[in-house]
């Protein structure tokens, strides 16, 4: 009982421990790498015990550090969708430490940067897992800090301009947080999220709880990079170093997709309904907004994060519709996008270390590919991964969120989303051709030498593996959605006692 | 003394939502630590009225105060530390490689 209580912590503690340690060995640059990966493998594998565990219970699996009952000190909790999105982010999270050790440039020689890495993942994991909305602050704090400073150690020579714009976006939805922490502490008495679901149903009218949904509606959309907040990332992705820009952009904003779902499923139930319409909408206009903007820019990088705008948008109208088969649709999109989308910004940063000078920029990067058929291949599994065509894991996601907006009625918006997906297949090709068919203008020789493409390679047969064989993921996912709707049984989990 | 703490955190949050906005990137950090302090008195704004007398301190009669947002307040400073020493060794970087302390001279990404 002990240890399955113990494993919750698990993902936590094993990258935090693998970045402390990676901070001793300074001595020894050839070991930190193996540090990380290590760190890295040991919580991805704790991870998918911890899944398992929790898929065997009938609820979810709580750690209260220090032995403390639950609103009272500070609790872990693991259910379904928990344990889902740490699944996710430490496979990728892994596939980014296999990218780095492969990578070539200066910053990851820095003796921090696989420390701040595991950090990242440290913070990720468990603002994914925490129980208590205040800790939530603190792990998303962790995350900012070190996703700052690996942007701002990057070769780019914009990077510290990235970093500067990151810092202040970040800072803000940290203040976002806080103000929502007071805004609950006042009206509920409590910060964990299980007591909050409680309590929140039987409040009076007037209270200050209005305020807190705006503003953890807030911060969560300037962490998922939501429509109208979404101006900082297309400037970070392009100037952040290539493994850190891959899990900012898959990953990382998943952190807000996590916060939007819990928000709607368990904390904020009666106010749902005004959350979900405001998703819904946001979301419709970042696929538009994000699809139109990616064919207009000029630089490989910038596309995929005006890709990732409108991708998150499927992932949010997907919550939005709130039905049993759009979460799981969701859910399943997410994890689906993250691996896409990580391969996909690898390649770009292959190519970039390949081009005569290192950039993405479209001018730098076309006719790079016409001698690199290994990564042109890749890159044509990812584009079709990305646009939803078969048999890659795109379309088991888009079908899923087309089936589901077809039983809810949500037709109108469905036309909407047809039409924009087929502008994700206009600029990945478009891309795909630039890169890999044209000749190039400049005389400049492709580099003989590169980053690694073995993160991106095991990346991308994961997007086929899981697109022929998507039968367990698209049953986890079920699953964790349908748990969701069971709120009575996460707080009892939680707090003990009767239902 | 509830309206004056009211006013008081009003009056710092204007000043630092004023200076936040301001194109000289030393004034936005300004901004940035004064809105640190405002959200952490209203945190602490938000247990300050309950009870009279400190909490697990000495052994004085009267119901004690709300420890909470102050054990809050606490984590939140130790946070706010870190990232305003940390934002002004970045600001140092990019005021000294761009030349400027204009943020609207900060523009290499979208040109």
């Amino acid at each position: 009982m002990i240890l399955s209580a113990h494993i919750v912590i698990l993902p936590i503690l094993i990258p935090a421990a693998a970045g402390v340690a990676g901070l001793l060995c300074r001595g020894l640059p050839r070991l930190r790498p193996w540090i990380a990966l290590g760190g890295m493998a040991g919580s991805l594998a704790a991870a998918i015990v911890l899944f398992f565990r929790v898929q065997a219970s009938d609820s979810a699996l709580v750690f209260q550090a220090g032995g403390w009952a639950a609103p009272f000190g500070i609790t872990f909790v693991a259910d379904m969708l928990s344990a889902f999105f740490v699944v996710m982010s430490q496979a990728v999270l892994s596939a980014g430490v296999v990218y780095a050790m492969g990578s070539r440039d200066a910053c990851v020689k820095y003796p921090a940067f696989y420390p701040l890495f595991l950090f990242l993942a440290t913070g990720l994991t468990g603002a994914f897992l925490t129980g208590d909305v205040f800790n939530l602050f603190v792990f998303i704090e962790l995350l900012a800090i070190s996703s700052t400073v690996l942007t701002a150690i990057s070769d780019d020579r914009f990077g510290t301009e990235a970093a500067y714009k990151y810092f202040y976006m970040s800072q803000l939805a940290a203040f976002f947080m806080l103000l929502a922490v007071g805004a609950l502490y006042v009206s509920c008495g409590t910060l964990n999220m299980a007591h909050l679901a409680r309590i929140i149903p039987e409040l009076p009218k007037e209270t200050m709880l209005p305020m807190a949904v705006a503003f953890l509606t807030a911060a969560f959309m300037i962490k998922s990079a939501t429509f109208p907040f979404h101006f900082w990332q297309p400037d970070f992705h392009a100037a952040a170093p290539t493994p850190v820009s891959a899990m900012l952009s898959s990953v990382v904003v998943k952190l807000g997709v996590y916060g939007f779902i819990r928000m709607t499923t368990l904390v904020f139930l009666p106010h749902a309904q005004t959350i979900q319409i405001l998703l819904t909408i946001l979301g419709i206009a970042g696929i538009a907004y994000g699809g139109a903007a990616a064919i207009a820019t000029h630089n490989v990088k910038r596309m995929l994060a005006y890709s990732t705008l409108a991708q998150v948008g499927f992932i949010l109208v997907g919550i939005g519709w709130g039905t049993a088969l759009s979460l799981t649709a969701a859910l399943v999109f997410a994890f689906n996008h993250s691996i896409v989308k990580s391969a996909m910004l690898m390649l770009a940063g292959f190519l970039a270390s390949r081009a005569p000078v290192k950039s993405a920029d479209f001018s730098v990067v076309t006719g790079v590919g016409r001698v690199l058929p290994g990564a042109g291949l890749l890159f044509f599994m990812g584009s079709l991964g990305l646009a939803g065509i078969p048999p890659t894991n795109g379309f088991m996601s888009k079908m899923m969120v087309f089936d589901a907006g077809v039983r809810s009625g949500h037709v109108y918006g469905l036309a909407l989303i047809g039409a924009s997906s087929v502008l994700t297949l206009v600029y990945t090709m478009r891309a795909f051709m630039r890169i890999f068919w044209e000749t190039s203008q400049g005389k400049e020789e492709v580099k003989p030498q590169g980053d690694c493409l073995a993160a991106p390679a095991i990346l991308v047969v994961m997007v086929l593996g899981l697109g022929i064989m998507a039968g367990p993921l698209v049953d986890a996912a079920q699953e964790a959605a349908v748990r969701l709707s069971d709120t009575g049984a996460y707080i009892t989990a939680v707090m003990g006692g009767e239902k | 003394m509830e309206i004056l703490t009211a006013f008081a955190i009003g009056l710092t949050f204007a000043a630092g939502i004023f200076q936040i906005l301001q194109r000289n990137v030393i004034r936005s950090a300004i901004g940035l630590m004064l809105l640190t302090n405002a959200i952490s008195l209203y945190l602490l704004s938000t247990g300050a009225w309950v009870g009279e007398k400190a909490a697990y301190v000495g052994t004085a009669a009267g119901h004690p105060v709300d420890p909470l947002p102050q054990a809050l307040i606490l984590t939140a400073i130790v946070i706010s530390l870190g990232t305003t020493s940390f934002a002004l060794a970045m600001l140092f970087i990019v005021s000294k490689r761009y030349n400027t302390c204009d943020a609207d001279g900060l523009k290499g990404l979208s040109r």
